[in-house]
Protein backbone atom coordinates (compact mmCIF):
# COMPACT_ATOMS: atom_id res chain seq x y z
CA UNK A 1 0.00 0.00 0.00
CA UNK A 2 0.92 3.24 -0.02
CA UNK A 3 1.53 4.69 3.43
CA UNK A 4 0.81 7.67 5.58
CA UNK A 5 4.70 7.79 7.24
CA UNK A 6 6.22 8.56 3.76
CA UNK A 7 3.62 10.01 2.30
CA UNK A 8 5.13 13.57 2.01
CA UNK A 9 7.63 12.07 -0.19
CA UNK A 10 5.37 9.85 -2.66
CA UNK A 11 2.89 13.22 -2.86
CA UNK A 12 5.78 15.14 -4.15
CA UNK A 13 6.47 13.00 -6.80
CA UNK A 14 3.14 13.05 -7.32
CA UNK A 15 3.45 17.36 -8.10
CA UNK A 16 6.30 16.09 -10.54
CA UNK A 17 3.73 13.77 -12.41
CA UNK A 18 0.80 16.41 -12.72
CA UNK A 19 3.34 18.96 -14.10
CA UNK A 20 4.89 16.61 -16.79
CA UNK A 21 1.73 14.87 -18.04
CA UNK A 22 -0.69 17.60 -17.71
CA UNK A 23 1.18 21.09 -17.19
CA UNK A 24 1.14 23.76 -14.45
CA UNK A 25 -2.47 24.15 -14.23
CA UNK A 26 -2.63 20.77 -13.68
CA UNK A 27 -0.67 20.70 -10.60
CA UNK A 28 -2.48 23.99 -9.42
CA UNK A 29 -6.00 22.38 -9.98
CA UNK A 30 -4.71 19.58 -8.00
CA UNK A 31 -3.47 21.19 -4.65
CA UNK A 32 -7.07 23.81 -4.78
CA UNK A 33 -9.67 20.67 -5.59
CA UNK A 34 -8.40 17.00 -4.15
CA UNK A 35 -6.24 18.99 -1.09
CA UNK A 36 -8.00 22.16 -0.43
CA UNK A 37 -11.58 20.84 -1.77
CA UNK A 38 -11.92 17.38 -0.31
CA UNK A 39 -8.67 16.35 2.01
CA UNK A 40 -8.43 19.36 3.83
CA UNK A 41 -12.28 19.90 4.42
CA UNK A 42 -11.71 19.76 8.22
CA UNK A 43 -9.85 22.91 7.75
CA UNK A 44 -13.30 23.89 5.95
CA UNK A 45 -15.80 23.13 8.54
CA UNK A 46 -13.31 24.59 11.17
CA UNK A 47 -13.28 27.76 9.39
CA UNK A 48 -17.09 27.97 9.12
CA UNK A 49 -17.79 27.11 12.81
CA UNK A 50 -15.33 29.45 14.43
CA UNK A 51 -13.33 31.43 12.31
CA UNK A 52 -10.17 31.87 13.11
CA UNK A 53 -9.86 30.53 16.48
CA UNK A 54 -12.03 27.18 14.50
CA UNK A 55 -8.25 27.44 12.14
CA UNK A 56 -6.30 28.23 15.07
CA UNK A 57 -7.52 24.57 17.10
CA UNK A 58 -7.24 22.90 13.83
CA UNK A 59 -4.04 23.98 13.19
CA UNK A 60 -2.44 23.17 16.34
CA UNK A 61 -3.69 19.60 16.67
CA UNK A 62 -2.23 19.15 12.77
CA UNK A 63 0.89 20.36 14.42
CA UNK A 64 0.52 17.90 16.92
CA UNK A 65 -0.29 15.17 14.88
CA UNK A 66 2.79 15.81 12.45
CA UNK A 67 5.22 16.76 14.99
CA UNK A 68 6.10 20.34 13.49
CA UNK A 69 8.06 22.46 15.22
CA UNK A 70 6.29 25.76 14.94
CA UNK A 71 4.46 28.56 16.61
CA UNK A 72 0.55 29.06 15.77
CA UNK A 73 -0.07 32.70 17.30
CA UNK A 74 -4.02 34.19 17.15
CA UNK A 75 -4.94 37.27 17.93
CA UNK A 76 -8.46 38.22 17.41
CA UNK A 77 -8.45 41.90 18.60
CA UNK A 78 -5.88 42.60 15.20
CA UNK A 79 -7.91 40.00 13.44
CA UNK A 80 -4.38 37.76 12.61
CA UNK A 81 -3.78 33.93 13.08
CA UNK A 82 -0.23 33.91 12.29
CA UNK A 83 2.53 30.91 12.02
CA UNK A 84 6.09 31.02 12.16
CA UNK A 85 7.39 27.58 11.22
CA UNK A 86 11.51 26.70 12.64
CA UNK A 87 11.64 23.12 11.17
CA UNK A 88 8.79 21.50 8.28
CA UNK A 89 8.64 17.97 9.01
CA UNK A 90 7.29 17.58 5.42
CA UNK A 91 10.29 19.62 3.68
CA UNK A 92 12.23 18.09 6.46
CA UNK A 93 11.22 14.57 5.56
CA UNK A 94 12.13 15.78 1.94
CA UNK A 95 15.76 16.79 2.88
CA UNK A 96 16.38 13.89 5.02
CA UNK A 97 15.38 11.56 2.30
CA UNK A 98 17.00 13.69 -0.51
CA UNK A 99 14.09 13.80 -2.47
CA UNK A 100 13.87 16.23 -5.06
CA UNK A 101 11.54 15.22 -7.85
CA UNK A 102 9.49 18.18 -8.03
CA UNK A 103 9.99 21.97 -9.08
CA UNK A 104 8.54 23.39 -5.65
CA UNK A 105 7.45 21.50 -3.13
CA UNK A 106 6.44 24.36 -0.80
CA UNK A 107 4.41 26.03 -2.75
CA UNK A 108 1.79 23.77 -2.65
CA UNK A 109 0.62 25.02 1.17
CA UNK A 110 -0.86 28.27 -0.89
CA UNK A 111 -1.64 26.17 -3.40
CA UNK A 112 -4.38 24.63 -1.33
CA UNK A 113 -4.75 27.08 1.60
CA UNK A 114 -5.52 30.25 -0.10
CA UNK A 115 -8.96 28.69 -2.20
CA UNK A 116 -9.73 27.13 1.09
CA UNK A 117 -9.85 30.09 3.65
CA UNK A 118 -11.30 32.05 0.64
CA UNK A 119 -14.34 29.70 1.18
CA UNK A 120 -14.64 31.30 4.69
CA UNK A 121 -13.55 34.62 3.78
CA UNK A 122 -10.18 34.72 5.73
CA UNK A 123 -7.41 35.24 3.10
CA UNK A 124 -3.62 34.50 3.39
CA UNK A 125 -2.20 38.43 4.16
CA UNK A 126 1.46 37.76 4.01
CA UNK A 127 3.69 34.46 4.00
CA UNK A 128 7.54 33.62 2.98
CA UNK A 129 8.92 30.63 2.54
CA UNK A 130 12.49 29.70 2.24
CA UNK A 131 12.34 26.50 0.55
CA UNK A 132 14.60 24.41 4.01
CA UNK A 133 12.08 24.05 6.17
CA UNK A 134 11.44 27.70 7.29
CA UNK A 135 8.47 29.86 6.38
CA UNK A 136 5.97 32.54 8.19
CA UNK A 137 2.44 33.53 7.31
CA UNK A 138 -0.30 35.58 8.59
CA UNK A 139 -3.99 35.17 7.59
CA UNK A 140 -7.12 37.68 8.50
CA UNK A 141 -11.01 37.90 7.80
CA UNK A 142 -11.58 39.78 4.53
CA UNK A 143 -14.55 41.26 5.88
CA UNK A 144 -12.28 43.58 8.61
CA UNK A 145 -9.08 45.27 8.97
CA UNK A 146 -6.02 43.76 10.58
CA UNK A 147 -3.25 45.25 12.36
CA UNK A 148 0.47 43.26 12.08
CA UNK A 149 1.02 41.00 14.56
CA UNK A 150 4.42 40.94 16.02
CA UNK A 151 5.81 37.78 17.73
CA UNK A 152 9.20 36.87 19.70
CA UNK A 153 8.60 33.69 17.63
CA UNK A 154 9.65 35.52 14.26
CA UNK A 155 11.11 32.96 11.99
CA UNK A 156 13.09 35.80 10.19
CA UNK A 157 15.19 36.23 13.47
CA UNK A 158 16.53 32.96 13.05
CA UNK A 159 20.03 32.53 11.31
CA UNK A 160 18.42 29.44 9.12
CA UNK A 161 16.35 31.90 7.77
CA UNK A 162 19.11 33.70 5.65
CA UNK A 163 20.55 30.97 3.63
CA UNK A 164 17.18 29.99 0.95
CA UNK A 165 15.67 31.70 -1.64
CA UNK A 166 12.05 33.26 -0.72
CA UNK A 167 8.94 33.37 -2.74
CA UNK A 168 6.41 35.73 -0.96
CA UNK A 169 3.01 36.07 -0.89
CA UNK A 170 0.84 39.26 -0.47
CA UNK A 171 -3.12 39.26 0.00
CA UNK A 172 -2.92 35.96 -1.43
CA UNK A 173 -0.91 36.39 -4.47
CA UNK A 174 2.65 35.33 -5.24
CA UNK A 175 5.03 38.18 -5.36
CA UNK A 176 7.45 38.45 -8.00
CA UNK A 177 10.94 37.22 -7.40
CA UNK A 178 13.15 40.34 -9.06
CA UNK A 179 10.67 43.14 -9.45
CA UNK A 180 13.29 45.28 -11.07
CA UNK A 181 14.05 42.20 -13.69
CA UNK A 182 10.69 40.98 -14.63
CA UNK A 183 6.84 40.02 -13.77
CA UNK A 184 7.99 36.25 -13.17
CA UNK A 185 6.73 34.46 -10.03
CA UNK A 186 8.70 31.46 -10.23
CA UNK A 187 12.39 31.10 -11.37
CA UNK A 188 11.94 29.23 -14.43
CA UNK A 189 10.01 32.25 -16.24
CA UNK A 190 12.87 34.47 -14.22
CA UNK A 191 15.78 33.06 -15.61
CA UNK A 192 14.12 33.03 -19.51
CA UNK A 193 13.29 36.62 -19.19
CA UNK A 194 16.73 37.48 -17.90
CA UNK A 195 18.23 35.66 -20.62
CA UNK A 196 15.70 36.87 -23.32
CA UNK A 197 17.19 38.51 -26.24
CA UNK A 198 20.49 36.53 -26.54
CA UNK A 199 21.45 35.28 -29.51
CA UNK A 200 23.07 32.22 -27.46
CA UNK A 201 24.23 30.94 -24.02
CA UNK A 202 28.06 30.51 -23.34
CA UNK A 203 29.04 28.63 -20.54
CA UNK A 204 32.66 29.30 -19.53
CA UNK A 205 33.17 26.94 -16.13
CA UNK A 206 36.65 27.54 -14.03
CA UNK A 207 40.00 26.69 -15.88
CA UNK A 208 43.51 26.75 -14.24
CA UNK A 209 44.49 28.72 -12.05
CA UNK A 210 47.07 31.59 -13.75
CA UNK A 211 45.53 30.50 -17.22
CA UNK A 212 45.79 33.76 -18.84
CA UNK A 213 42.37 33.56 -20.91
CA UNK A 214 39.41 31.65 -20.04
CA UNK A 215 37.76 29.98 -22.73
CA UNK A 216 34.36 28.92 -23.26
CA UNK A 217 33.64 25.42 -22.14
CA UNK A 218 31.07 25.31 -24.98
CA UNK A 219 30.47 27.37 -28.27
CA UNK A 220 32.17 30.42 -29.40
CA UNK A 221 33.30 33.26 -27.53
CA UNK A 222 30.74 35.26 -26.25
CA UNK A 223 29.68 38.17 -28.19
CA UNK A 224 27.71 41.63 -27.16
CA UNK A 225 24.17 39.90 -27.81
CA UNK A 226 25.17 36.77 -26.12
CA UNK A 227 24.67 35.05 -23.06
CA UNK A 228 27.10 33.70 -20.31
CA UNK A 229 27.45 31.31 -17.20
CA UNK A 230 30.01 31.29 -15.64
CA UNK A 231 31.12 29.14 -12.15
CA UNK A 232 32.96 31.47 -9.31
CA UNK A 233 36.04 30.93 -10.14
CA UNK A 234 35.86 31.90 -14.29
CA UNK A 235 33.91 35.02 -12.75
CA UNK A 236 36.47 35.40 -10.10
CA UNK A 237 39.76 35.27 -12.99
CA UNK A 238 37.76 37.15 -15.62
CA UNK A 239 37.71 40.57 -16.87
CA UNK A 240 34.60 42.42 -16.45
CA UNK A 241 32.43 41.06 -19.86
CA UNK A 242 30.03 42.89 -22.29
CA UNK A 243 27.45 40.24 -22.66
CA UNK A 244 24.39 40.77 -22.87
CA UNK A 245 23.84 38.87 -19.90
CA UNK A 246 25.71 36.73 -17.31
CA UNK A 247 25.34 34.46 -14.57
CA UNK A 248 27.34 33.10 -11.89
CA UNK A 249 26.74 29.79 -10.47
CA UNK A 250 27.85 29.36 -6.57
CA UNK A 251 27.96 25.87 -6.26
CA UNK A 252 27.54 23.96 -3.39
CA UNK A 253 31.36 23.60 -2.88
CA UNK A 254 31.78 27.06 -2.63
CA UNK A 255 29.71 27.27 0.02
CA UNK A 256 31.38 24.73 2.31
CA UNK A 257 35.25 24.15 3.86
CA UNK A 258 37.96 25.98 1.89
CA UNK A 259 36.20 26.94 -0.72
CA UNK A 260 34.46 29.86 0.92
CA UNK A 261 37.26 31.93 0.59
CA UNK A 262 35.94 32.52 -2.79
CA UNK A 263 32.42 33.44 -1.73
CA UNK A 264 33.83 36.29 -0.39
CA UNK A 265 35.97 36.94 -2.84
CA UNK A 266 32.69 36.23 -5.69
CA UNK A 267 30.90 39.24 -2.86
CA UNK A 268 33.62 41.30 -2.77
CA UNK A 269 33.49 41.46 -6.81
CA UNK A 270 29.80 41.72 -7.10
CA UNK A 271 29.25 44.49 -4.57
CA UNK A 272 31.89 46.37 -6.43
CA UNK A 273 30.31 45.99 -9.49
CA UNK A 274 28.20 48.94 -10.82
CA UNK A 275 24.08 47.30 -10.49
CA UNK A 276 23.69 47.59 -13.93
CA UNK A 277 26.39 45.21 -14.94
CA UNK A 278 26.24 42.82 -11.99
CA UNK A 279 25.46 38.95 -13.01
CA UNK A 280 22.74 37.17 -11.88
CA UNK A 281 23.66 34.71 -9.11
CA UNK A 282 22.37 31.51 -9.51
CA UNK A 283 22.78 27.94 -6.81
CA UNK A 284 21.62 24.87 -7.05
CA UNK A 285 20.15 24.24 -3.55
CA UNK A 286 20.16 19.96 -3.56
CA UNK A 287 18.55 18.91 -0.58
CA UNK A 288 19.99 19.09 2.88
CA UNK A 289 23.60 20.18 0.81
CA UNK A 290 24.97 22.89 2.97
CA UNK A 291 24.43 26.39 1.71
CA UNK A 292 25.27 30.10 2.33
CA UNK A 293 23.87 32.80 4.65
CA UNK A 294 23.28 34.94 2.05
CA UNK A 295 22.71 37.79 4.37
CA UNK A 296 25.97 37.83 5.63
CA UNK A 297 27.73 38.05 2.48
CA UNK A 298 25.51 40.91 1.20
CA UNK A 299 24.06 38.45 -1.45
CA UNK A 300 21.03 38.73 -3.13
CA UNK A 301 19.80 35.17 -2.10
CA UNK A 302 20.17 33.39 -5.67
CA UNK A 303 18.45 32.10 -8.17
CA UNK A 304 17.33 28.22 -7.73
CA UNK A 305 18.26 26.46 -10.91
CA UNK A 306 16.79 23.04 -10.43
CA UNK A 307 13.37 23.72 -10.92
CA UNK A 308 14.16 25.11 -14.98
CA UNK A 309 16.27 21.98 -15.20
CA UNK A 310 13.69 19.52 -13.68
CA UNK A 311 10.78 21.35 -15.77
CA UNK A 312 12.69 20.87 -18.91
CA UNK A 313 14.08 17.29 -18.29
CA UNK A 314 17.25 18.54 -18.10
CA UNK A 315 18.11 16.65 -15.09
CA UNK A 316 16.57 14.36 -12.95
CA UNK A 317 17.30 13.79 -8.59
CA UNK A 318 18.15 10.70 -7.83
CA UNK A 319 18.39 10.29 -4.24
CA UNK A 320 21.70 9.21 -3.05
CA UNK A 321 23.51 9.61 -6.57
CA UNK A 322 26.48 11.59 -6.65
CA UNK A 323 25.89 15.68 -6.50
CA UNK A 324 26.74 17.10 -10.14
CA UNK A 325 29.41 18.67 -10.98
CA UNK A 326 28.24 22.88 -11.70
CA UNK A 327 30.07 22.28 -15.21
CA UNK A 328 27.35 19.91 -15.67
CA UNK A 329 24.75 22.24 -14.22
CA UNK A 330 25.74 25.19 -16.73
CA UNK A 331 25.65 23.12 -19.04
CA UNK A 332 22.23 21.75 -18.47
CA UNK A 333 21.39 25.06 -17.67
CA UNK A 334 22.18 26.53 -21.11
CA UNK A 335 20.37 23.82 -23.01
CA UNK A 336 17.07 24.64 -20.66
CA UNK A 337 17.25 28.33 -21.77
CA UNK A 338 17.25 27.36 -25.22
CA UNK A 339 14.03 24.63 -24.67
CA UNK A 340 12.30 26.84 -22.35
CA UNK A 341 12.80 30.08 -24.88
CA UNK A 342 11.37 28.26 -27.81
CA UNK A 343 8.28 27.24 -25.58
CA UNK A 344 9.43 23.63 -25.50
CA UNK A 345 9.38 23.47 -22.11
CA UNK A 346 8.91 19.62 -21.18
CA UNK A 347 10.38 16.54 -22.50
CA UNK B 1 6.64 11.44 11.21
CA UNK B 2 3.23 9.27 10.51
CA UNK B 3 0.53 11.49 10.48
CA UNK B 4 -2.81 9.41 9.47
CA UNK B 5 -4.27 12.53 7.92
CA UNK B 6 -2.57 12.03 4.88
CA UNK B 7 -4.90 9.17 4.07
CA UNK B 8 -7.51 11.54 3.55
CA UNK B 9 -4.57 13.16 1.14
CA UNK B 10 -4.36 9.68 -0.67
CA UNK B 11 -8.01 9.27 -1.38
CA UNK B 12 -8.47 12.84 -2.67
CA UNK B 13 -5.73 12.15 -5.21
CA UNK B 14 -7.34 9.20 -6.35
CA UNK B 15 -10.69 10.48 -6.89
CA UNK B 16 -9.50 13.52 -8.76
CA UNK B 17 -7.34 11.73 -11.08
CA UNK B 18 -9.70 9.64 -11.71
CA UNK B 19 -12.43 12.06 -12.19
CA UNK B 20 -10.59 14.59 -14.05
CA UNK B 21 -8.32 12.40 -16.29
CA UNK B 22 -9.68 8.61 -16.27
CA UNK B 23 -9.27 5.42 -14.60
CA UNK B 24 -6.42 4.83 -16.96
CA UNK B 25 -4.53 7.53 -16.01
CA UNK B 26 -4.90 6.41 -12.05
CA UNK B 27 -3.27 3.21 -13.15
CA UNK B 28 -0.41 4.90 -15.09
CA UNK B 29 0.07 7.22 -12.04
CA UNK B 30 0.02 4.15 -9.38
CA UNK B 31 2.42 2.24 -11.51
CA UNK B 32 4.84 5.12 -12.44
CA UNK B 33 4.97 5.53 -8.87
CA UNK B 34 5.68 2.80 -7.94
CA UNK B 35 8.55 2.15 -10.57
CA UNK B 36 10.15 5.47 -10.00
CA UNK B 37 9.43 6.77 -6.98
CA UNK B 38 9.78 3.08 -5.11
CA UNK B 39 13.12 2.04 -7.14
CA UNK B 40 14.98 1.73 -4.16
CA UNK B 41 12.80 -1.15 -2.80
CA UNK B 42 12.40 -2.69 -6.30
CA UNK B 43 16.34 -2.58 -6.25
CA UNK B 44 16.18 -4.19 -2.61
CA UNK B 45 13.64 -6.94 -3.49
CA UNK B 46 15.16 -8.13 -6.96
CA UNK B 47 18.89 -8.51 -4.97
CA UNK B 48 17.25 -10.22 -2.01
CA UNK B 49 14.43 -12.53 -3.15
CA UNK B 50 11.44 -12.98 -1.05
CA UNK B 51 13.18 -12.20 2.52
CA UNK B 52 14.34 -8.82 1.39
CA UNK B 53 10.53 -8.15 0.61
CA UNK B 54 9.49 -10.08 4.12
CA UNK B 55 11.78 -7.49 5.84
CA UNK B 56 10.36 -4.24 3.44
CA UNK B 57 7.14 -4.52 4.51
CA UNK B 58 7.64 -5.43 8.27
CA UNK B 59 9.99 -2.28 8.48
CA UNK B 60 6.71 -0.35 6.46
CA UNK B 61 3.83 -1.16 8.44
CA UNK B 62 5.90 -0.68 12.33
CA UNK B 63 5.59 3.27 10.73
CA UNK B 64 1.74 2.96 9.76
CA UNK B 65 -0.09 4.04 12.62
CA UNK B 66 -2.89 1.38 14.00
CA UNK B 67 -2.20 -1.02 11.30
CA UNK B 68 -2.66 -4.72 12.12
CA UNK B 69 -0.67 -6.92 9.78
CA UNK B 70 1.15 -10.12 9.75
CA UNK B 71 3.80 -10.77 7.38
CA UNK B 72 5.04 -14.20 6.75
CA UNK B 73 7.81 -15.58 4.61
CA UNK B 74 7.55 -18.86 3.47
CA UNK B 75 9.95 -20.69 1.39
CA UNK B 76 8.19 -19.64 -1.95
CA UNK B 77 5.83 -16.88 -0.80
CA UNK B 78 5.47 -13.34 1.40
CA UNK B 79 2.09 -13.25 2.56
CA UNK B 80 0.54 -9.99 4.43
CA UNK B 81 -2.38 -10.71 6.28
CA UNK B 82 -4.03 -7.18 6.68
CA UNK B 83 -6.16 -7.54 9.45
CA UNK B 84 -6.98 -3.87 10.10
CA UNK B 85 -5.70 -1.54 6.85
CA UNK B 86 -4.63 1.83 8.59
CA UNK B 87 -6.01 3.37 5.90
CA UNK B 88 -9.21 2.22 5.37
CA UNK B 89 -10.00 2.54 9.10
CA UNK B 90 -8.66 6.22 9.27
CA UNK B 91 -11.10 7.06 6.35
CA UNK B 92 -14.02 5.46 7.89
CA UNK B 93 -13.51 6.80 11.41
CA UNK B 94 -13.41 10.09 10.43
CA UNK B 95 -16.81 9.86 7.31
CA UNK B 96 -15.03 10.07 4.88
CA UNK B 97 -16.34 8.95 1.52
CA UNK B 98 -13.81 6.61 0.36
CA UNK B 99 -13.36 5.86 -3.47
CA UNK B 100 -14.72 2.51 -4.67
CA UNK B 101 -10.79 1.21 -6.12
CA UNK B 102 -9.18 2.60 -2.99
CA UNK B 103 -7.74 -0.74 -2.64
CA UNK B 104 -6.92 -1.22 -6.54
CA UNK B 105 -3.97 1.68 -5.53
CA UNK B 106 -2.28 -1.92 -4.19
CA UNK B 107 -2.92 -3.86 -7.13
CA UNK B 108 -1.06 -1.57 -9.34
CA UNK B 109 2.32 -0.35 -7.02
CA UNK B 110 2.81 -3.23 -5.77
CA UNK B 111 2.21 -5.12 -9.07
CA UNK B 112 4.46 -2.68 -11.05
CA UNK B 113 6.87 -3.32 -8.28
CA UNK B 114 6.78 -7.25 -8.21
CA UNK B 115 6.92 -7.12 -11.56
CA UNK B 116 10.34 -5.44 -11.93
CA UNK B 117 11.66 -7.84 -8.86
CA UNK B 118 10.45 -10.52 -11.36
CA UNK B 119 7.68 -11.72 -8.58
CA UNK B 120 4.08 -11.76 -9.22
CA UNK B 121 1.19 -9.97 -6.95
CA UNK B 122 -2.10 -11.38 -5.80
CA UNK B 123 -4.44 -9.59 -3.58
CA UNK B 124 -8.00 -11.40 -2.03
CA UNK B 125 -10.35 -9.24 0.30
CA UNK B 126 -10.26 -5.72 0.24
CA UNK B 127 -11.99 -2.35 1.87
CA UNK B 128 -10.48 -2.94 5.44
CA UNK B 129 -9.01 -6.18 5.66
CA UNK B 130 -6.88 -8.62 2.39
CA UNK B 131 -4.57 -11.03 1.76
CA UNK B 132 -2.06 -10.31 0.02
CA UNK B 133 0.95 -12.48 -1.77
CA UNK B 134 4.23 -12.07 -3.66
CA UNK B 135 5.35 -15.22 -5.32
CA UNK B 136 8.68 -15.63 -7.78
CA UNK B 137 7.70 -15.73 -11.44
CA UNK B 138 6.61 -18.88 -12.71
CA UNK B 139 9.19 -19.47 -15.54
Amino acid sequence: MLGCHDFCGWYEWTFHFFRRRWGQEAVARLWAEAIGGESQRHYLDAGRKAGLAGLYHTWVKTGQDEACDWTFTLDEARNVLRWDMRRCPSKGFLIAQDCNADEDYCDHCMGWMIPLLDQVGVEVWEHEHNHLGQCWGTMRCKDRPAEPLEVEADIRRDPRWNSGYLDRWERGRKQPLMPEVSAAVDSCQLLVDWFAGCDQIVVVADEPAGSAETRPTEGSMPGPRDGILLTVPAYLQRPPLQPARGAVLIGHGVTTGAERECLAQLASKYLATSENQRPLLLHPYLPGRSTADWVSYRLPRPVPILPLLIRTGQYVHVPGSADPEDRFLLTALSRALQLASRGDSRR
Amino acid sequence: MSAPDFYFAANAIFRHLHDRYGKAALVEYWRSLATEYYRGRIEAWKSGGLKAVAEDWRAYFALEPAAEIDVIFEENAVELIVRVCPAIRHLRNHGRDIVPYFCEHCDHTCGAMAELAHMDFQRAGGMGACRQRFVPKTK
